[in-house]
């Protein structure tokens, strides 16, 4: 043990500000959640997604019938919103469960940031990691076609405005979903079960009981239903979807809002429930 | 506001229907407080006030001039926190984790780390500051709380029970480095405990609650001079009737374990030989008593029967 307490020989500093402090927060919660599962789903996602795109405009590049749906190949499929489903349960499952549960949570809230600066570095470390693996890879993708000429840049730039768009409603959502979800629990296993079985019920549940009572709104209940029908809409294909794609943009957009609200609130109560 | 460490006016906080702080009014000077009493009685939830985690269902507080629920930030920035329970991150090495809580509270990244080194080798952890916290034995755990509290030099630390699960030579010495911490100056603590023998000495003044009442708040001295002296005796045989027949004769007596404590009028010790010449009963030890914070808090929770702790 050291015989003198400390002195701090610099002189005193200029503290950081609040923004500072919170993407000290994000930073460590994103590199915090760079395992190696992440990253293998992530790259998966990249090759996935960017093969895909690359082959199958290679091939109408061949025939000249290179048009924007062309890029929505990838997302023709429930293929895509599994592996964000994947990822956002990766990388948000703990985000706020493991916090709470080794009440770490208390020392973050002991110190000169509020609550809201918390959540949002949370939400920002969560929400990057889904922008890199559901914009990322239909970009990179887009960057081949560039370069290798299968299709005019005019184009390549409106298809990733689509890729942008259809990936930042996914990230919204499921880093709202995944933070909500998150927070009623102290353990990531639970959460990240939550976040399958929340998914995954609505995905089944929601055409079932649409289709039993012939009430189609009910169909809006389903995020993976919601995101195939605004890409593809966002590539310009009718789909076969049942839901309007504006509308479940509109509906996918809110529940994410509403579920990082009810995250705030939730974690709000953690503190005097920890009392 | 005053320029005073703390202040609480009136203040009451309410959790449903159990009242945890009760209309508490207190003002301490910087220095080093013993916040004590058993637990239940309102010291963690007055350290929440303070850092304005909580709000008063009523009252006011001021922390270093500021009131923690206006200007929480602030509040913060001059506090430091160490919590009672076990709340560290198992995944960091104790430098990072201390560097890390360093830079939440606003300082650069190099001043956090360079700050890290410093207090982690006050604390004694010099050897394993690389190591996982998820390692750290429970001793090792509070020293790197302790090192967490301090690392943005805060004029004020809340230390929650920081002797809380520690062996005697682990309690000796995490209140050896508040001890050096303390002498150095410039720096106040609140040293919240359940256990009053770690302020004596430690403390210049102590806050005593009982179930979310204050029983004592001020300067030690003044609280334990301010007291009537009391004599300790200790009787061999018909102890009940020893106490039974002094209180026939006026002297007032209470029996704190196997002792009797009595307060003489005017230091006259002839009526305890004249009891025990009447009684049968030995003396076998008389002499002054000498206060504690423990005897303080013992006499005043016994003059407050009513306040017992939830």
């Amino acid at each position: 043990m050291s015989i003198s307490a400390p002195r701090y020989g610099a002189a005193p500093v200029a503290k950081t500000g609040r923004i500072h402090r919170a993407l000290t927060i994000a930073h460590r919660e994103f590199n915090r959640r760079s395992g190696v599962g992440t990253v293998a789903v992530v790259t998966l996602t990249y090759l996935a997604i960017t093969l895909v795109l690359t082959i199958n405009t290679s091939f109408a590049s061949l025939t000249g019938t290179v048009t924007l749906a062309t890029f929505e190949t990838p997302y023709s499929s429930p293929a895509w919103p599994f592996l964000m489903l994947i990822v956002a349960t990766s990388v948000g499952a703990g985000g706020l469960a493991e916090d709470v549960g080794n009440r770490s949570i208390t020392l973050y809230l002991s110190r000169p940031i509020r609550l809201i600066d918390y959540l949002a570095a949370k939400s920002a470390a969560t929400g990057t990691w889904l922008v890199i693996a559901a914009v990322g890879p239909g970009l990179a993708g887009l960057a081949v076609v560039l370069v290798l000429g299968w299709a005019p840049s005019s184009l390549v730039l409106t298809g990733a405005g689509a890729f942008v768009a259809t990936g930042l409603l996914a990230c919204i959502f499921f880093t709202g979903l995944a933070l909500a979800l998150s927070s009623l629990t102290t353990r990531a296993l639970y959460a990240g079960v939550a976040i399958f079985g929340v998914v995954l019920s609505l995905e089944i549940g929601a055409p079932l009981v649409s289709g039993i009572t012939g009430n189609t709104s009910v169909a809006y209940a389903s995020p993976i239903n919601d995101l195939l029908s605004v890409a593809q809409s966002a590539f310009g294909i009718s789909g076969p979807y049942a839901t309007d794609p504006a509308t479940s943009a509109v509906v996918l957009a809110l529940s994410g809002v509403f579920f990082a609200v009810f995250a705030g609130w939730r974690m709000s109560r953690v503190e005097v429930v920890g009392e | 506001m005053t320029d005073g460490l703390l202040r609480t006016d009136s203040v009451t906080k309410r959790f449903d229907t159990v009242e945890a702080l009760s209309n508490l009014s207190v003002e301490l000077s910087p220095g080093t407080i013993g916040l004590v009493g058993p637990n239940g009685s309102g010291k963690t939830t007055l350290l929440r006030l303070l850092l304005g985690l909580l709000a008063p269902t009523s009252g006011s507080l001021s922390v270093l001039g500021r009131d923690p629920q206006r200007e929480p930030l602030l509040v913060r920035e001059q506090v430091g926190y160490m919590p009672e329970h076990d709340c560290l991150m198992p995944d960091l090495s104790g430098v990072g984790f201390v560097a890390y809580m360093g830079r939440v509270s606003g300082l650069p990244r190099e001043t956090a780390m360079s700050r890290a080194h410093e207090v982690l080798e006050f604390v004694g952890l010099k050897e394993q500051r690389y190591r996982k916290i998820r390692e750290y034995s429970v001793g090792m755990r509070q020293r790197v709380k302790l090192a967490q509290a301090i690392v943005h030099d805060p004029p004020l630390c809340l230390l929650d029970e920081p002797t809380s699960g520690l062996d005697p030579e682990g309690r000796e010495e995490m209140l050896g480095l508040v001890a050096a911490l303390s002498r150095l100056g410039g720096r106040s603590f609140v040293l919240s405990t359940h256990l009053l023998p770690d302020t004596e000495g430690l403390v210049d003044q102590v806050l005593l609650l009982n179930a979310g009442k204050l029983l004592a708040a001020g300067p030690v001295a003044r609280l334990l001079s301010s007291r009537t002296p009391e004599t300790v005796i200790r009787i061999r045989g018909d102890v009940p009737g020893f106490v039974a027949a002094l209180s026939r004769k006026g002297v007032e007596t209470r029996t704190q374990g196997s002792e009797l404590r009595v307060v003489l009028p005017s230091g006259d010790t002839r009526p305890i030989f004249e009891v025990a010449n009447e009684t049968g009963g030995q003396v076998r030890y008389l002499g002054p008593s000498v206060r504690t914070i423990e005897d303080l808090f013992l006499s005043l929770a016994e003059e407050a029967p009513d306040q017992v702790a939830p």
